[in-house]
């Protein structure tokens, strides 16, 4: 084919393309697919892989995104993390060691959910270095949290849960004058959430049920270093523990969603993709050469053919998984689906390739002494291309289906994020009947949308391609 | 050629692909149990050596001991023998439905593979059917009532909804589903196992409760698919000759559809629905698992969750069975409704 045919053939199927408005939707979404799949180290970060199967400590876990605030009646405190030089310039030096003033503007109606200093690290060789963390709030209070908590090595210190803020909380509000029921004053000092009394406005439902006080909080973190040791600030973090996070919350290991569905996009449309025309193209050879063969060849290639078909290929991908110990590679993925993906196809390849070998220019080739594979691969494959192309898009929706559902089963790679397995890890939390809507619809959203958008250029392909199906 | 040939060659035909399938599945499990097995061995003797250890009965020579046992239990295993003796021992089993135990319960107490199968498909079977039979009967009547206007916004939107459905994760789905009805309203219980505390007709109206969220669930995914290859079909069958003989006759429009186009349409439409059953089959088994349904989907999960290899070989045949099964019936019933089918009729199409 020369290249001005191949150019006006080119443009004289896009103007008839363009017509198909459910095709150009469905074109516009891949391109944001593929953008968002390239573009996945830049958006996120490049180490979400290797990140994803540990656990995001620094992050608050099971929260729903920071949007839901504006929906409803009670706004969610966010996550907030102060570290790098935003702590650098909160910190200076006294005379016994290191002095931090933290600012918390709290304006939510659920407080945090801690408040954590983390990663400071002392090395000692005499006395080790110690903590004290103040707070006053709004209201004109000054408690001392936690006092002279000694320490070396990494520090992880989470307020909210500590026994010594606790108790120190408890003697504040008994020295306030609020009377506290000596039977429970154990299970307060073992199971309050001591972060939701620092932000709780002080009366006497401070401990059951606090309400928020609203305003400024000052910390002061007061680390006393002696003589002889040193205390490094570099990886120093204070996070405030959010109850909302990001765009899409976060799951029951920290995770942040967002990140999973961006990344999930990228094998998804791989797999996808791959499969698809791995499949069709040995549908087509083998329809094809089925037909053009012809006698007992024909019949055995259709024998094996109908042996294919009468597999079920979900309990033999399942078999399959348990036989690569239970986790199946991402290419080994594509292999498996594409073995059981061209069988259909290549009963409608044969049958329309039966009707082209009877037209008289494959006789003529035939004729002047044209090889098999020049016949096949030169005259008659090139025929079905339009079936093909329609054809791998139409592939492409249940191989990302079959993908996720192996996922999804906790057969897939657990190298790689996708969509079925964030779908796995909430189905096994139970984050359905828990409610964690933020972690259950985004992902099968995706792959809803992924299988759609292939769906839609695939019936807009076949009904520009084959104009006979065009009148239904 | 006669029917009876046509039964024996279909037959002959899901036999051959049965043995081969069973076969290539053996080959693969031996190598999967052989591991495993290794493992439970392991265990096995550190258990006695404990256990003798604590009677004041431990052996002279430990490592000598513990060769012999372990030597002793890989002959009670077979793993001594050469694989391919391993493999026609394996497929000898799986033929006969010998598929041996679980290592821990499932369903209570049961750990004999073939009796958590037997509890297992009836429930399954009580899932499917039922949603099956609704998705037939609305796919009929909706795909019929598009065929008879094609074009308009009601089979636009039916074909739109088709588009839309084939690309949901039934599972997912279900979990939505879930959040919705189980979580948000509380209009339905989560889980699917029945209280038994409750007898008679306060039983049957508590599994008819836990049923309707999974039952919704198939039947909200699939009958928009169902009822747009109806609707093809009927639009092909509608365009014959004698459909317009048949109008012209003076027939009845309601006579003319119900009577003439939809028995004439009968034969693939018979096999899709024997297919199709079949087919969900499959995206139900994950669908089960999310209600935790007890059926064969919830086994799968199961068994792939604590690595169960017998429970795993067990259920691939059996739902290989069920398959084949059905792809012969599904024949039978198109050679049966459908004279001009017989084997090898395909070469002339």
């Amino acid at each position: 084919m020369r290249w001005v045919d191949f150019k006006e053939s080119l443009s004289s199927f896009w103007s008839d393309f363009r017509r198909q408005k459910s095709g150009l939707l469905g074109l516009l979404l891949l391109f944001l697919f593929i953008f968002t799949a390239a573009t996945a180290p830049m958006i996120t970060s490049p180490d979400i892989p290797e990140k994803w199967q540990g656990f995001w400590l620094d992050n608050p876990k099971n929260v729903p995104p920071i949007w839901i605030n504006a929906f409803s009646s009670q706004t969610m405190a966010s996550h907030l993390i102060i570290e790098g030089e935003n702590l650098q310039k909160l910190i200076t030096k006294t005379d016994s060691g290191y002095l931090i003033e933290a600012e918390y503007n709290n304006e939510y109606d659920v407080p945090p959910q801690d408040i954590v200093i983390k990663d400071l690290s002392g090395k000692t060789t005499g006395g080790k270095p110690s903590i004290t963390v103040i707070v006053k709030r709004p209201d004109g209070k000054e408690v001392t949290l936690i006092k002279n908590y000694k320490f070396s090595g990494s520090l992880v210190l989470q307020l909210g849960t500590h026994p010594q803020v606790r108790d120190n909380l408890l003697k504040w509000i008994k020295s306030e004058g609020i009377y506290i029921d000596p039977l429970q004053e154990f299970q307060y000092r073992t199971l309050m959430d001591a972060a939701k009394v620092i932000f709780g406005q002080l009366n006497e439902n401070i401990l059951d049920n606090p309400d928020s006080l609203k305003g400024t909080y000052k910390f002061t973190i007061l680390v006393n270093v002696p003589e002889g040791s040193s205390v490094s600030f570099d990886n120093a973090k204070v996070i405030f523990t959010g109850r909302a996070y990001g765009w899409l919350g976060t799951d029951f290991k920290g995770r942040d969603l967002l990140a999973g569905i961006i990344w999930g996009s990228r094998v998804s449309l791989v797999i996808g993709i791959s499969v698809a025309i791995v499949s069709v193209l040995i549908g087509i050879f083998y329809g094809v050469t089925s037909a053009y063969l012809g006698g007992w060849s024909d019949e055995l290639m259709m024998r094996f053919q109908e042996f294919m078909a009468s597999i079920p290929s979900l309990p033999i991908l399942i078999l399959m998984g348990a036989y690569f110990g239970g986790h199946i590679k991402l290419w080994q993925i594509v292999v498996l689906l594409a073995i059981f993906g061209w069988v259909g196809i290549a009963r409608v390849a044969r049958s329309m390739a039966l009707q082209i070998k009877e037209q008289t220019y494959i006789e003529a080739a035939r004729v002047l002494g044209a090889s098999t594979g020049r016949i096949i691969f030169k005259h008659m494959v090139p025929q079905l291309l339009p079936y093909a192309f329609a054809q791998m898009a139409l592939s492409v929706p249940s191989a990302v289906l079959a993908e996720a559902s192996l996922s999804y089963l906790g057969l897939g790679d657990p190298t790689a994020v996708t969509w079925g397995q964030i779908l796995h890890d909430a189905q096994a939390a139970g984050a359905a009947v828990n409610g964690y809507w933020w972690w259950v619809i985004p992902p099968g959203l995706a792959i809803a949308l992924v299988g759609l958008t292939f769906v839609l250029i695939g019936t807009a392909l076949d009904r520009v391609l084959n104009p006979r199906l065009r009148r239904l | 050629m006669g029917f009876g040939k046509y039964l024996v060659v279909r037959l002959l035909n899901a036999l051959v692909v049965l043995t081969i399938v069973t076969l290539v599945m053996s080959s693969l499990f031996v190598k999967v149990a052989e591991k495993d097995l290794e493992n439970t061995i392991v265990q096995q003797v550190n258990a006695e050596f404990q256990s003798l250890q604590q009677q004041g009965k431990t052996p002279e020579d430990p490592d000598a001991w513990r060769a012999e046992r372990i030597a002793y239990y890989r002959r009670q295993y077979h793993l001594d023998k050469p694989y391919w003796w391993r493999v026609q021992y394996y497929f000898k089993n799986t033929l006969t439905f010998n598929f041996g135990k679980t290592k821990n319960p499932v369903f209570g107490s049961e750990k004999d593979v073939l009796a958590i199968l037997k509890m297992a498909i009836p429930r399954t079977i009580q899932l499917f059917t039922t949603a099956q039979i609704i998705i037939i009967t609305l796919g009929i009547l909706l795909g019929v009532k598009a065929a008879q206007m094609v074009g308009s916004l009601f089979d636009r939107a039916l074909s739109v909804l088709a588009l839309v459905m084939s690309s949901i994760p039934m599972w997912w789905f279900g979990m939505i589903m879930l959040l919705i009805f189980s979580f948000k309203f509380g209009w339905f219980p989560s889980r699917a196992i029945p209280d038994p505390n409750l007898t008679g007709w306060a039983h049957i109206l508590d599994i008819l409760k836990r049923m309707t969220l999974p039952v919704a669930t198939i039947v909200i995914v699939s009958f928009g698919a169902w009822a747009w290859v109806i609707r093809n079909i009927m639009i092909g069958t509608m365009q014959e000759d004698f459909i317009m003989a048949a109008r012209a006759k003076g027939v009845p429009e309601r006579k003319v559809i119900y009577g003439h186009a939809l028995r004439a349409a009968a034969p693939p439409v018979v096999t899709m629905v024997i297919m199709s059953l079949l087919a969900s089959l499959g995206g139900a088994i994950i669908t089960e698992s999310v209600f935790t349904w007890p059926g064969m989907g919830r086994v799968y999960w199961i068994a792939i969750e604590t690595n169960e290899t017998n429970l795993i070989m067990g259920l691939t045949f059996v739902n290989v069975l069920l398959y084949l099964a059905g792809v012969i019936i599904a024949d039978l019933a198109y050679g049966f409704l459908d004279p001009r089918v017989k084997v090898g009729a395909s070469e002339n199409m």
